[in-house]
């Protein structure tokens, strides 16, 4: 059994040190690693990201997140990551990490991802040069997670992302902005290997549970949907148990 | 009606694109002439900035702030995927 701790843009500056430390403190009782869903911080400074890793690094179970648009926001995307880096966190982008748990090995492969839409309603890599870009950054991304996915070999593989790889854990939100909220290249990466979660953030307003076309779960693990300091998750079980804590 | 459309979506943008601010959660809906913002934000810092701001660029706009701070407790159940 594994039992993964995850949340998504928490969007962590100054004001926000402590706040989620106490629920923190708990995690390792309550799961075996820690994933975050991109929007770390607000703007992408070295310096929210220092905030940070105050806030989440030094745990007693590994943290691993991808990146967001806020993190993206101060174009020192590599320095943040540098940052979190130094304080022990896996930062993926298109790219993979293993962890042993339990005696199995859980696989984490993660991207930042990116907009687009969804079939029936998405761009298309056609026309302007800007919109080529566009749509040509979103199929580079979902193709290299795709790649970094199909690569793993482990127990349990989970997909990390902070862009929506489906349109349903997005109902909620104003269907005109769904374009910039995920597209569905990315539940084709995702469903392109043997994946047993997806978990993403960016849609603060959608919903929390959908599945892939070829049926991967999809959980929203952005916080203000799961409204707590994260959600746990348990992967290969052997027996259910719906309480985290006994009574 | 276009002014209306125009106001909802500068203060849109007022809360995105300003580096104080940096939000994209928050809703912004007109009821007469109050305009009443939603959503959740990470602390009461953020929140009173956000009314402040919007405050100070559209002065004869009377805002109700219902937005609230996401709470952050551990919890208490987890759920099986399979």
């Amino acid at each position: 059994m594994i039992r993964i701790a995850a949340v998504g843009d928490v969007h962590v500056d100054k004001d926000v040190v402590g706040r989620y430390r106490p629920a923190l403190e708990q995690l390792p009782d309550r799961a075996d690693a820690l994933l975050i869903a991109g929007d770390l911080t607000r703007h992408g400074t070295p310096d929210e990201a220092k905030c940070f890793a105050t806030e989440f690094g030094g745990l007693a179970v590994p943290v691993v997140v991808v990146l967001g648009n806020h993190d993206h926001q101060s174009d020192q995307q590599q320095q943040v990551t540098e940052v979190l880096t130094d304080a022990g966190i896996t930062v993926l982008e298109c790219s993979s990490t293993v962890l042993e748990i339990n005696g199995h090995r859980l696989g984490i492969a993660g991207a930042k991802g990116f907009g687009g839409g969804f079939a029936g309603a998405c761009a298309s890599n056609f026309g302007e040069r800007e919109m080529k870009d566009f749509v040509g950054t979103t199929e580079d991304i979902a193709d290299r997670l795709g790649e970094s996915l199909r690569s793993v070999r482990c127990d349990a593989l989970v997909a990390l992302t902070h862009y929506a790889p489906v349109p349903e854990t997005l109902a909620g939100e104003p269907l005109e902005i769904y374009p910039f909220l995920g597209c569905y290249q990315l539940g084709n990466a995702i469903d392109s290997a043997p994946t047993a979660l997806a978990l993403h953030g960016h849609a603060h307003h959608g919903s929390e549970r959908g599945r892939t076309p070829g049926g991967v779960p999809v959980r929203n693990v952005a916080h203000p949907v799961i409204k707590q300091a994260y959600n746990v998750y348990q992967l290969l079980s052997e027996t259910v148990d719906s309480q985290l804590v006994p009574a | 009606m276009t002014v209306q459309f125009d106001l909802e979506a500068e203060i849109q943008r007022l809360l995105t694109e300003h580096d104080r601010i940096a939000e994209q959660g928050i809703t912004v809906h007109r009821r007469e002439n109050v305009v009443v913002l939603g959503g959740e934000v990470e602390s009461a810092e953020r929140r009173d900035e956000i009314c402040r701001q919007i405050t100070g660029r559209f002065p004869e706009i009377e805002i109700t702030c219902d937005i609230g701070i996401t709470r952050a407790q551990a919890p208490s159940e987890v759920e099986e995927i399979s």
